[in-house]
């Protein structure tokens, strides 16, 4: 039984390496713009919505501490404290997208969408397209990798209220909670990138 | 509360506090420096999440040679990229 759950652990380990390089391909195209065109990048990074990215970045550690706590709880056998504390990171999760939805409306109202509606009268217009092309995909594609955790720790939640797992057996609820740290762990590079780049200038 | 659950608080806390540090930090004006602490501090965020929440801290060899793996192709993927982004003449192209 140890055996078998280290060996699943060390599968989403896997898993985790490949998301990784899913995520680095926009983080080096990111890289390269940013030294293409550091005054256009640096004049999009300082029209994001600072107080929303701030707050949301700490909805999401404390989801991730939630996470962990919960995985202490299950380990220590305590049934409804662990569906609890599953229900609250989910919970989490949701904020995390519903501020993010009111973002990305006043980015549309502001004309910031490459594709839908960007318009910019900056000398650095195209710089700014490109950096708002990689905020959507870095951001977006995120969303989708935090949408389908809060989908698997509700799942996992509901099977804890259940009394499906025990100090004995609890691997669902680490290797969520592996997966889960993960995307709170690519939310912590994305937040400079997108947010407190340029603050300092301009 | 006992010493793991301490631990994680503990941890949280640092998070937090990291956090604001690194938003006060990036309206100093340091120049290019501002992208380099910034990435420090979020990197130092990264290893109290690996460490501590994903127990990386207490996981056999094995997983943090896993865990190391991913790591390693991003820094092939970036290190090689920039040894032609980095010393390219006339980069960007100019119309």
């Amino acid at each position: 039984m140890p055996q078998q759950a280290e060996a699943a652990t060390l599968g989403i380990w896997v898993f985790l390496a490949t998301e990784v390089l899913f995520f680095s391909g926009m983080l080096l195209a990111y890289a390269v713009l940013r030294k293409a065109y550091p005054a256009g990048f640096a004049e999009a990074s300082r029209e994001t919505k600072i107080v929303i990215g701030t707050i949301n970045t700490a909805v999401l550690l404390t989801s991730s501490a939630t996470m962990a706590w919960a995985v202490h709880a299950a380990e220590a056998g305590h049934r409804r404290l662990l569906a609890w504390l599953l229900a609250a990171t989910a919970a989490l999760g949701l904020v995390f997208l519903a501020l993010k939805g009111v973002e990305y409306s006043q980015e549309y109202d502001e004309h910031l969408v490459p594709g839908l509606n960007f318009s910019s009268a900056s000398p650095h217009e195209h710089a700014i397209e490109l950096f708002y092309f990689l905020y959507f995909g870095l951001t977006g594609i995120h969303a989708l990798h935090l949408t389908i955790g809060i989908v698997v720790v509700a799942v996992v939640a509901v099977r804890a209220w259940r009394a499906a797992f025990a100090p004995a057996y609890y691997t669902p609820v680490e290797i969520t909670g592996l997966y889960w740290h993960f995307v709170d762990l690519v939310w912590i590079f994305l937040y400079p990138l997108i947010y407190l780049n340029g603050r300092s200038g301009g | 509360m006992s010493k793991a659950l301490r631990h994680l608080a503990l941890a949280w806390l640092g998070l937090v506090l990291l956090l604001v540090l690194t938003l006060g930090l990036s309206y100093l004006p340091l120049g290019s420096a501002n992208i380099v602490v910034a990435l420090t501090i979020a990197m130092a965020k990264g290893v109290i999440v690996v460490l501590i929440f994903m127990k990386l801290a207490h996981s056999p060899p094995l997983t943090w040679i896993f865990a190391g793996a991913g790591l390693f192709w991003l820094a092939l993927l970036f290190g090689l990229s920039f040894t032609d982004y980095a010393t390219r003449a006339g980069f960007p192209p100019q119309p």
